[in-house]
């Protein structure tokens, strides 16, 4: 409070100071420094863009690796040795042979039914800490809405017809009129279509392309995961004419158009004074977006509230693809951090739509008998969809005494009650996870079964290793006198009654779970630092075309030099902190299999691979894998409506694709039928034709 | 043992203040249940009479299904005593299973209708209270849980007090430079946030401690935020009656320091001291409940009556049988030792005899 007060007196005073200096001058004086920051700004970049290396794999794989210096690439650059990243060239040096396509020949996916207008009312854990896409604070909850969900790509992968054809996924367009495929020299050309704005009104050119690359690679903002992404997955940019540019990636995986279309160009001219101030001055600057929904500054209530506005001259309104989604005029985000308090709102009618995926919501506090449910005001709904599974499961430190004996790993699986916790607790709604990578299509292993509780199986399996008698409290020991007990930690709060349940399972089978609830950011950390046991965690993953393997395990992410020159293990390797190999896997072979997967160009061999190195994972027996989610769950006023399908196959929410509507007059209709005890049919859908058999 | 007769007439004053002794006689009571509380509610078995032999399981080691012939895979598990109960009625060869009169333990999951959910109480399935959000007995994990506030609760007064008297009185007898150093060592102790030193102690504790041992470490922390409180009553009561004749009496026929301590001044003080005595029973019984509510106290599953209430508010509409438990448990406990601590504050209140006009 007594900050505000200080304010309140601040301004008049600021404002009289202002006055007596005389505006005129300060006025004049603030645009030349800020013309002095844009010719800084862009100096900076056309250096970047004239001095910028493209390095092949080979030599980033050697730099990374303190092989050779920074130095070193310099004076390869300066003699000529290494391609430049950016060039610039005309439109006589685009190739004449390529086959142009733009995927008109897809369906389109919205419903013509759908009407624009409205306000949505929903609710965010926590306020946004800023409007920035990149840099500290910008991976956040809200992100989706003001970047991944809402920006438009040059083309975007199709939500419902997932087939691969010619060795790729199907592509719709968005910013992009057309593009054609170079797989022999791994590099696709892209035609922006000529309509194509930002929200500002200007215009969207190959130089926003040349930017964004140049905004990635730069160290102002902050982000070394987007400094090395963006130049170690591309190598080239090529820049035509102000509508056509091209893109050259290192290995023509079968993605690779993916890769290029997936791209989002940013708007050159807001950030024509980008310096190494960025992080601050860009904090609450809402970025001029390609997609249908703007923030405005005033709707920006810090703490409080937030709301995206849909523009009404978005260029795409009016396109394939892309018409009839984005339909709610506003979208009005609220702070309410705890669940069930926003389940109350929503029965209050305050918020529009609830998630239903837990089963104690969908069954025990809005069940169908519910006054609100029967009466047809709230609608409850489940769509079942198809894509990549976040990897639920039981991560084993394969490296930490007792855990790095693979039979007690495996007694570990046949151990894991999870059958129970499918059947009992989540109410045989989840199905069980199979492989570490399931939900990617013919990608995902088609025979491997996740192994069942099975008592005496565990019982034999400790028992390979030396664990045959039980103590007084039923908990194996071997001959040494050590107990078979781990720690196993969890930040998922709301799921710790998992454990607790599979604790007593598997003490049946002599096995002791010390169960470990940590918050959230605490447990990241002590799997991070691979001080854990055994983690109840899960990695989220994109609905990209095949799983990723060299993160979670190769063993450069599992031990610092983890093998001796001859090939055999390192007896002093210490474990590699900051990386995803959570199991601690270091198997030379798989080693192979995935340094030969990530440089496959088919996806035929690749598929090839990924079974192998399944089977071998499978074998490994360090991790358990948990449950599936099959579907989502939502609950909604009566004013919501959707298309006749719902949602789209790769939906993971509703407002993912926003193909949803409000109805007109609706609202005010179900509100007094509120009031006067109306009753209206009782909206009950499942929409199953995604459902696994 | 001989005592004091004003002691005497003090705790002839205690039983004729019916409400705060009926309720010591109740807490004793309830204290004395707990102690055996795994012979009234439990899952394993009283007795078991298997081929004319009886064995008692109920503190022994874990027993697996073999012992009682079963077989295949029910043979090395350990054995479920209602489950076995079950199998023997049903053979019927005079093998027999005498459970306890609640026959469910705390960390049980029992899935009615083949579900874990919070249940209502069931009389017929022996849930009185009904069950917590996995299916475990509330009565159960209840008394366990209160067994464990009390314990901690009552090593907490006792040592607290330990310490703060012995400081306390040694600060008021010596006085000087001895005192004003504890002083200030006790202004900048009790200015430590005791709720974040939890909380980073706790953060540091490998998880392989027992449970046990994370309950004696709970404890060591709260007592060591605890005992600066006391001092100062103690500091004060000592101050005044080292000042009084009788102590200049016993110096000058030459008793001993601990004499004049331990035989003059400690049994003219502790009177004061006996009458925080239940508030403090309180205060600890209200922290641990706390701690558990947010989080910092027992790990899970430990039956608790704070993560009983944490659980109860977060399923208020759907379960209303978890926190009304829970909250009565507390309300009954919390009053009774609290009508304790006014009786004894009023039979050990010198006042009474005297006359304000």
């Amino acid at each position: 409070m007594p900050a505000v007060l200080k304010s309140a007196f601040l301004l008049p005073l600021l404002a009289m100071l202002l006055a007596a200096c005389g505006g005129a001058d300060d006025g004049t004086a603030a645009s030349e420094e800020l013309e002095q920051r844009r010719a800084e700004a862009r100096a900076a970049m056309e250096q970047h863009f004239a001095n910028q290396p493209s390095l092949r794999p080979a030599l980033r794989e050697a730099f990374e690796r303190g092989e050779v210096t920074q130095e070193e690439i310099d004076a390869m650059a300066a003699a000529g040795e290494l391609e430049p990243f950016f060039v610039f060239a005309t439109p006589d040096d685009l190739p004449d042979d390529l086959t142009w396509q733009d995927g008109s020949d897809l369906p389109e996916f919205a419903s013509p039914d759908a009407k624009k207008g409205g306000t949505w009312y929903t609710a965010v854990q926590d306020y946004p800490r800023t409007l920035r896409r990149v840099g500290p604070d910008a991976n956040s909850g809200f992100r989706p809405f003001i970047l991944d969900d809402v920006v438009m790509n040059f083309g975007q992968r199709h939500p419902e017809d997932i087939s691969i054809v010619d060795g790729n996924f199907r592509y719709y367009p968005g910013i992009a009129e057309s593009w054609a495929e170079d797989k022999v020299n791994r590099t696709v050309y892209v035609r922006i279509n000529p309509a194509a704005r930002w929200s500002d009104g200007e215009r969207i050119t190959a130089d926003d392309v040349m930017f964004m690359f140049y905004f990635y690679q730069s160290e102002w903002i902050n982000e070394p995961w987007y400094n090395n992404f963006y130049s170690r997955n591309y190598v080239r940019v090529v820049r035509y004419d102000d509508l056509t540019f091209s893109v050259t990636v290192p290995e023509a995986k079968p993605d690779m158009l993916g890769r290029v279309l997936g791209l989002e160009p940013l708007p050159a001219h807001f950030f024509d004074d980008l310096g190494p101030d960025f992080v601050d001055r860009y904090q609450w600057r809402f970025v001029p977006t390609s997609g249908a929904y703007v923030i405005r500054d005033e709707d920006v209530r810090r703490g409080r509230t937030i709301a995206l506005t849909r523009n009404p001259d978005w260029w795409a309104k009016d396109l394939p693809f892309w018409r009839h989604r984005y339909n709610y005029d506003r979208i009005h985000f609220s702070v309410i951090r705890d669940t069930a308090k926003r389940f109350e709102s929503f029965r209050a009618g305050e918020l529009d739509g609830f998630g239903l995926n837990l089963p104690d919501y969908y069954y025990d506090r809005l069940p169908d008998d519910d006054d609100l449910v029967a009466r047809g005001l709230i609608g409850k709904y489940t769509f079942y969809n198809e894509r990549p599974r976040p990897t639920y499961g039981f991560w084993i430190n394969s490296s930490r005494p007792l855990l790095d004996n693979r039979d007690i790993r495996e007694g570990i699986h046949y151990a894991s009650n999870w059958e129970r916790v499918l059947r009992e607790y989540f109410r045989g709604d989840y199905t069980r996870m199979h492989t570490t990578a399931d939900g990617y299509g013919e990608f995902t292993h088609p025979d491997i079964r996740a192994r069942d509780f099975d008592v005496d199986k565990a019982l034999e399996a400790f028992a390979r290793a030396g664990f045959t008698r039980r103590d007084s409290e039923g908990v194996l020991v071997n001959d040494r006198g050590q107990r078979l007990a781990f720690t196993l930690t969890t930040g998922y709060e709301n799921l710790q009654d998992i454990l607790t349940i599979m604790q007593r399972e598997a003490l049946q089978a002599g096995l002791l779970f010390r169960v470990e609830v940590l918050d959230a950011t605490a447990a990241w950390k002590k799997v991070q630092e691979k001080q854990h046991d055994i983690q109840f965690t899960a990695f989220n993953v994109g609905p990209e075309m095949y799983p990723r393997y060299w993160e979670t395990y190769h063993s450069v992410n599992a031990f610092d030099r983890a093998f001796l020159p001859d090939g055999s293990p390192n007896p002093e390797r210490r474990p590699k902190v900051q990386t995803n190999n959570l199991q601690l896997i270091a198997i030379p072979e798989l080693d192979t299999l995935i340094e030969r997967y990530q440089a496959s160009e088919s996806a035929a061999e690749m598929r090839a691979i990924a079974f192998e190195m399944e089977e071998i994972l499978y074998d490994d027996a360090s991790f358990v894998p948990g449950f599936v989610m099959p579907f989502y769950r939502v609950a909604a006023w009566r004013w919501a409506r959707w298309p006749e399908h719902f949602d789209v196959r790769l939906s993971r929410d509703p407002l993912q694709y926003f193909l949803g509507w409000i109805e007109p007059g609706e609202r005010e209709r179900t509100l007094a039928a509120r009031r006067s005890n109306e009753r209206f049919e009782p909206i009950i859908q499942v929409h199953d034709r995604y459902r696994p058999e | 043992m001989r005592l004091n007769p004003l002691t005497l007439r003090k705790l002839k004053r205690f039983r004729e203040i019916r409400r705060g002794y009926y309720s010591f006689l109740i807490l004793v009571g309830l204290l004395g249940l707990s102690a055996v509380s795994e012979l009234i509610i439990n899952d394993r078995a009283l007795a078991v009479r298997y081929e004319g032999t009886w064995t008692f399981p109920t503190y022994g080691p874990v027993e697996l299904g073999a012992d009682y012939g079963l077989e295949g895979t029910a043979a090395r598990r350990p054995v479920d005593y209602r489950r076995l109960q079950a199998h023997f009625d049903e053979q019927g060869d005079g093998n027999r299973v005498i459970m306890p009169l609640i026959p469910w333990g705390p960390y049980y999951n029992d899935a009615v209708g083949g579900i874990l959910r919070a249940e209502p109480p069931n009389f017929e399935r022996g849930h009185y209270l009904g069950t917590d959000t996995t299916g475990r007995d509330i009565l159960a994990r209840l008394v366990y849980g209160f067994r464990t506030a009390m314990l901690f609760a009552l090593a907490f007064t006792a040592l607290t007090y330990l310490i703060g008297v012995t400081i306390g009185c040694a600060m008021g007898y010596f006085g000087g430079l001895f005192d004003l150093l504890f002083q200030r060592i006790i202004e900048i102790w009790s200015n430590v946030p005791f709720l974040y030193m939890v909380i980073i102690i706790f953060s540091v504790i490998p998880a392989t401690f027992s449970v046990g041992a994370r309950i004696g470490i709970l404890l060591m922390i709260m007592v060591l935020f605890s005992w600066t409180g006391l001092t100062y009553y103690m500091r004060t009561a000592t101050y005044k009656e080292k000042a009084r004749d009788y102590t200049a009496a016993a110096q000058v026929l030459g008793a001993s320091t601990g004499r004049i301590v331990f035989r003059h001044i400690l049994p003219n003080t502790v009177a004061t001291m006996v009458t925080f005595v239940p508030f403090t029973v309180v205060g600890a019984i209200t922290a641990i409940t706390a701690l558990d509510f947010l989080g910092f106290g027992l790990p899970p599953p430990t039956p608790s009556i704070g993560e009983m209430l944490k659980q109860g508010t977060a399923n208020l509409t759907t379960a209303p049988w978890i926190v009304s438990s829970a909250f009565a448990a507390l309300v009954v406990i919390l009053l009774l030792v609290t009508f304790i601590g006014e009786a004894v504050r009023e039979a050990f209140d010198p006042r009474q005899f005297t006359l304000y006009k």
